[in-house]
């Protein structure tokens, strides 16, 4: 009984420090999704809320731009991610075992535009691309070259966003992937190379092998991400031309703040939720299984 | 064991804080305004601290004039404020002035209403706000209009504002919708004989502006005007987009049905939206009109770089006030109206005013009310009305001999059409032209599917809002 008391006590003391954080997951994390939840199934007009059941999950159902948002997020989910692991993992695997200085450059080269606000980048990306008074624009036709408007072309809207948000976020990944390569062992370098392994044996079955948790950790966080893509959507294209770069996202941020449907954008809140937690579980099961 | 002890007690400190502080700011969530009755009562000898809210879209700079030192969009209501506060006797009010920029509009008072902080009043162009008013989210000021008011200001204008049988907005001024051009760019093309008078709203036939923009396509000296297009075209977002919506009416479409639905594809609404795709392609307008906004082309046009730009009464004084104060570069920049085909030209005008929120706060609403009522008719304020077209016919006689565009606006009265921006579901409906415009210009749908589409799309928004429009007819 005594003993017991102990237990619960000792519990108590850990459960008290969990407390504070506990309770603003509870208010900014697990409410907001309750209540996301809810107002999916009404429909909500200034004051008065209806509900209207699985209405606003049809009206989604039947919206063309919907599938539209939906093909897109899937699309960047797949080549940003894919982009991403790939480029940073030949970035990190080139330079980690290098002079501390020249790594360091590096680093910090890519990093920087981490540090810059999405807001910022998309201004830039969009003074340089802006078909009638943009810099790209400009230098093709002094160069007597025809109209480039890479943003309103249904075809290159969508790689040129890919690239946007590729170039910004990259950064981090090999940030990651450099520390998780310094981190391998030196003795299974050394080993390998008496064996005579040439560079890429040593890439392929030494440093890929052991830097899973990390390509995982960036695949989770990429795709997490990527799937909430937005301020690049607005201010680069407005998700045109005609809905060609819309996201899930946008899509979502258009219903509840331009057309104040705020039922159906809680809708594609919640199909948005789900599609995340359908991603990730895979494959934090598998990183949670490997330690 | 004491100190555990004390990890505990911490602890727990530390989780019922963050607890007290999330319910401090529950108390405290609206921002947008509020009625600290703890100020005490009149009977106590005190007035009620009243705080309100005003938001307006970018106007006017300045309170008469926007070459007044420190000019800027909210000086005029910060001055009206003070001017209120002096004299008012019912409440201690506080007026907090915010300028949000046009298409942030929606966003910020949706994100708002959502979560019960409205402002107080909104200053606006009424075809922007109309939705709100279906939505249940505005109150009438019926109440606060006189006999005066209704002998000064036009029975159109009160038309304009009236939903049903109320007055939910108090007009103060209007801002006729026409085309601005660069009379230095028409000259440098050799077409001396089109350009209108200096205080003239020129109106040109279809074929003369056809071969207007032929001309300055072909005709314009490369060297004095490197990288200039004819016109205007933009199909980026909503913004502008009742220029786009005259030119679908050149050819005569009506736009709107009996029942306020969209008659727009017909042949004529087609023919209309060939000319624009046309203009687009022979590469009589700014190139990328699908990536452009009407922000771009206006700074185009500032800069030279366009022939023909979009334009409305404000927008024409602040781009003359740039041009005098140096920040943009000088050129004769005159008035035309849109032509049609029918040689009768297409002119329309956003009358502006305040509307008032329906936040429940009574003293607020009181405080509100009144405050509107007394800059939009205290005869001093109301002279700032001059910096777009005033309504009232007071003020507009006493500006005419020193504005003498006043006439030409008047006169061009008869030419205006009634765009319909009251219709329930407005808002909803200008997301859906630009879309079909982007589809268009890029070649995705020929302009007939592009009409049709919008015309389909169109009338099913308009459907789904008037079923839930607080407005019955």
């Amino acid at each position: 009984m005594i003993r017991y008391n102990r237990n619960v006590k000792e519990g108590l003391t850990g459960y008290l420090f969990i407390a504070p954080q506990f309770l603003l997951f509870l208010i900014f994390v697990v409410y907001p999704i309750v209540e996301g939840l809810r107002l999916s199934l009404y429909k909500v007009q200034y004051r008065t809320e209806t509900f209207v059941g699985f209405d606003n999950y049809a009206a989604l159902f039947g919206d063309p731009v919907f599938f539209k948002a939906v093909w897109n997020t899937v699309i960047f989910v797949v080549a940003i991610v894919l982009l991403t692991v790939a480029f940073s993992f030949f970035v990190g695997s080139a330079v980690f075992d290098k002079n501390a200085k020249y790594v360091s450059f590096i680093r910090g080269s890519y990093y920087i535009p981490v540090m810059v606000s999405m807001v910022v980048m998309s201004m830039v990306w969009s003074f340089l691309l802006n078909p009638a008074n943009g810099l790209i624009s400009y230098m093709a036709r002094e160069m007597e070259m025809s109209t480039v408007n890479l943003l309103g072309n249904k075809s290159t809207v969508l790689p040129v966003v890919i690239f946007v948000t590729f170039a910004t976020n990259v950064g981090q990944a090999i940030i990651l992937y450099i520390a998780a390569m310094i981190g391998v062992p030196k003795d299974l370098f050394e080993a390998a190379e008496v064996d005579g392994a040439s560079r890429l044996h040593v890439i392929r079955h030494i440093l890929l092998p052991l830097v899973k948790p990390t390509t995982i950790y960036i695949t989770i966080i990429n795709i997490i991400a990527v799937l909430k893509i937005f301020v690049v959507i607005q201010l680069l294209t407005g998700g045109g031309p005609n809905n060609a770069s819309v996201t899930l996202m946008y899509y979502l941020y258009n219903n509840a703040f331009k057309y104040n449907q705020l039922g159906v954008a809680s809708a594609v809140g919640v199909i948005m939720f789900l599609l995340t937690l359908l991603l990730s579980v895979p494959q934090l099961k598998a990183m949670f299984n490997d330690k | 064991m004491l100190k555990k002890r004390a990890m505990t007690v911490l602890t727990a400190a530390l989780a019922l804080s963050v607890a007290a502080g999330c319910s401090g700011a529950n108390s405290n969530s609206n921002s947008a305004g509020s009625a600290d009755s703890a100020g005490g009562t009149s009977g106590a000898g005190k007035k009620e601290k009243v705080e309100l809210s005003l938001w307006l879209t970018p106007q006017w700079k300045g309170v008469m004039d926007a070459t007044e030192d420190g000019a800027d969009y909210d000086s005029f209501f910060l001055y009206a404020a003070d001017k209120f506060k002096k004299q008012y006797d019912k409440y201690d009010v506080k007026v907090n002035v915010q300028v949000v920029a046009g298409d942030q509009r929606d966003e910020l008072l949706n994100v708002n209403l959502n979560g019960g902080t409205p402002p107080d009043m909104f200053f606006e162009s009424v075809f922007a706000m109309g939705d709100y008013v279906h939505r249940g989210a505005l109150a009438p000021l019926t109440d606060i209009v006189d006999d005066a008011a209704r002998k000064d200001i036009a029975q159109g204008y009160w038309d304009n504002v009236t939903f049903g049988k109320d007055v939910y907005f108090y007009p103060f001024a209007h801002n006729p919708g026409t085309l601005a051009y660069n009379a230095d760019i028409f000259r440098a093309a050799g077409l001396d004989s089109l350009v209108g008078g200096e205080n003239e709203i020129k109106t040109w036939t279809l074929d003369e502006y056809n071969r207007i923009l032929e001309t300055l396509k072909t005709k314009l000296p490369k060297d004095k005007y490197p990288n200039a297009y004819p016109m205007a075209l933009y199909a980026l977002n909503n913004q502008g987009d009742t220029w786009n919506l005259a030119y679908l009416r050149m050819f005569g479409n009506k736009f709107f049905d009996d029942k306020n639905n969209l008659a727009v594809d017909d042949a004529d609404g087609i023919k209309a939206a060939e000319w624009l795709k046309k203009v687009y392609d022979s590469g009589y307008s700014n190139p990328g009109a699908e990536s452009v906004s009407s922000n771009d082309a206006n700074a185009m046009f500032q800069n030279q770089q366009l022939g023909i730009s979009f334009t409305n009464a404000v927008l024409y004084n602040n781009a003359k006030a740039d041009m005098k104060a140096g920040k943009s570069p000088s050129f004769d920049m005159r008035l035309a109206n849109i032509p049609s085909a029918s040689g009768k030209p297409l002119a329309f005008t956003y009358v502006v005013g305040t509307a008032l929120f329906n936040t429940g706060d009574k003293a607020r609403m009181e405080a509100s009310k009144d405050f509107i009522k007394f800059f939009s008719t205290d005869p001093e304020l109301v002279k700032a009305s001059k910096n777009s077209i005033p309504v009232r016919s007071s003020v507009a006689s006493e500006f005419a001999s020193q504005f003498p565009l006043f006439t030409a606006y008047d006169a061009n009265a008869a030419n205006m059409f009634s765009f319909t921006g009251n219709v329930a579901g407005y808002s909803e409906l200008r997301q859906v032209l630009y879309p079909e415009l982007q589809a268009m210009y890029t070649g995705e749908k020929t302009p007939a599917q592009a009409i049709k589409d919008y015309q389909s799309k169109g009338n099913a928004v308009l459907q789904k809002a008037r079923e839930s429009s607080v407005i019955k007819p």
